[in-house]
């Protein structure tokens, strides 16, 4: 594993060269977009005047103001294929780079993503969905523990009718952001989930009530004051949970909490941790309006890649001292 | 008549807290029952090994067998308990000096079936504590504290880690006492 500054000789080295050759292709993608946006508007604003000013209207101007918005259109379809194929030089020329100074040995696929019937494993998100999205899958060994990571966007429909009758959909987000499992060191039958404590932050011990009757399975309470500010965890098997969330683990999940500063859920089971951090917006994906050729994309792309070393290390997953090898 | 719903809700809330209590004591027997049942086996492995520790397998199948007997109050269970614990740990460091047993196969099984029951039985400690807590601050609050004299139910104790599970085994002063 590369650290930060090897990355930053890697970036400035390979990267930045391959950011650059494709700084090209991306201002004429967002040239396009702007003018195929830039003439549609234009056009149609020439087509709204020329109907409320001209006198005697003639059928050659809307025909060729129409095709010129062909014309546009034509430009946007061109530059959306470009963007696909500019993504695809993005991911395997830059983001596949990022991920193999984090682990040359992972695989990178960035087409794929955690499987749904391992998402509805995790149990930490019950909402039924509509949709579910997702990209750029991360699979791999690290030591003993396998593991798979993949940036996930779920979400649910709901209709309503307006007074009229029309039908509208609306889409509500269940989770975005990176979803992360990986083989527990210890076995356990039960089912654990361990999720941002809202209800006590915002209505204090009066929180805690409400906490009992939420979630999967019975509230349990820990020692540790700040894990418990932080996180509520519902559990099976009271003894289970105390098995797996030790006062070192714990901490470890505080860790990783202060690490990313992002809303994060975890549950265990069967043997395994999945890990959820959310987040508002879509992940290692090529900018178009603004200049890809920056450090930092690469650092903070480097930085959520290492999640998956991060938990397996915090939650020492390569200790193998327990029935479970 | 709302004052002898109160009465009756707060009644069944502290029967509540004691059975869970119980329940809680209960799972952590199990588990030390688990410990009991590995002992003949570790001894058993170790003893063709060891030279110089016969001693310790005796005082620890001893223990065994005083906590088997089924005749202790849970106190002196948890007092035994953590004579066991320390001993066991004990054993586990001398065998350090036996490099043919820690390469036994046998032995890194029950090495790990060992270090899983003892963190099963950490665990069940800490849920015990939490009932224990849950309990005691059920019986000392007002107005709970009235229904709670009036039922005898008193303060129980919440496990505290003996010291000696906090420092190194001192083998040689463990069976001394």
């Amino acid at each position: 594993m590369k650290n930060l500054s090897e990355l930053e000789d890697l970036y400035h080295g390979r990267l930045k060269h391959n950011l650059s050759s494709l700084e090209a292709s991306r201002k004429k993608i967002l040239n396009k977009f702007l003018l195929s946006i830039f003439g549609a508007i234009l056009s149609l604003l020439v087509l709204v005047l020329y109907f409320t000013n001209a006198d005697e209207p003639n059928a050659i101007i809307p025909i060729v103001i129409g095709l010129f918005l062909v014309f546009c259109l034509g430009i946007f379809i061109m530059a959306f294929k470009a963007k696909k194929i500019y993504r695809r030089q993005y991911k395997t020329e830059v983001v596949s780079e990022v991920v193999r100074a984090v682990n040359p040995d992972w695989n990178y696929d960035p087409d794929r993503k955690i499987t749904s019937s391992d998402y509805r494993k995790s149990d930490l998100f019950r909402r039924a969905y509509d949709k579910y999205e997702g990209d750029d899958l991360i699979s791999g060994l690290i030591d003993k523990t396998d593991f798979e990571c993949s940036e996930l966007h779920t979400q649910y429909k709901v209709v309503t009718y307006d007074k009229n009758g029309r039908r509208k959909e609306h889409w509500h987000t269940i989770f975005r952001g990176l979803f992360f499992h990986a083989d527990f060191n210890k076995l356990f039958k039960g089912q654990t989930y361990v999720t941002p404590d809202y209800a006590e932050k915002i209505f204090g011990k009066w929180g805690q009530k409400f906490q009992k009757f939420s979630g999967k399975g019975s509230l349990v309470k820990l020692e540790n004051p700040d894990f418990e500010k932080t996180f509520v965890v519902h559990s099976t098997d009271q003894i289970e949970a105390r098995y797996i969330l030790t006062p070192a683990i714990m901490e470890a999940l505080l860790r990783i909490k202060d690490e990313y500063k992002r809303p994060v859920h975890f549950s265990f089971i069967d043997s395994r941790v999945y890990c959820a951090l959310s987040f508002n917006n879509k992940l290692f994906e090529p900018k178009i309006v603004r200049s890809g050729v920056k450090f930092s994309d690469i650092s903070s792309m480097y930085h959520l890649f290492l999640l998956n070393e991060t938990i397996i290390k915090e939650l020492n997953l390569n200790t193998r001292i327990w029935t479970k090898k | 008549m709302l004052l002898l719903i109160i009465i009756i809700a707060m009644y069944n809330g502290l029967i509540r807290l004691k059975n869970e209590v119980d329940n809680a004591f209960g799972g952590m027997d199990t588990q030390l029952k688990k410990r009991y049942d590995l002992i003949p086996n570790i001894v058993e492995s170790v003893k063709q090994y060891v030279q110089h520790e016969k001693d310790l397998l005796m005082k620890v199948t001893e223990l065994r067998a005083q906590a088997t007997s089924g005749t202790m109050s849970n106190d002196e269970k948890v007092v035994l308990d953590n004579k066991i614990s320390a001993s066991l740990r004990g054993i586990m460091v001398s065998v350090e000096n036996y490099p043919d047993l820690k390469a036994n196969e046998n032995f890194l099984n029950l090495e790990r079936t060992m270090n899983e029951v003892e963190s099963q039985i950490s665990a069940a400690r800490r849920a015990y504590n939490a009932t224990v807590t849950d309990y005691n601050n059920g019986i000392e609050t007002f107005p709970r504290n009235i229904i709670a004299r009036m039922m005898r139910l008193w303060r129980k104790e919440v496990f505290v880690i003996p010291e000696v599970e906090r420092e190194n085994v001192n083998v040689k002063t463990l069976f001394n006492n």
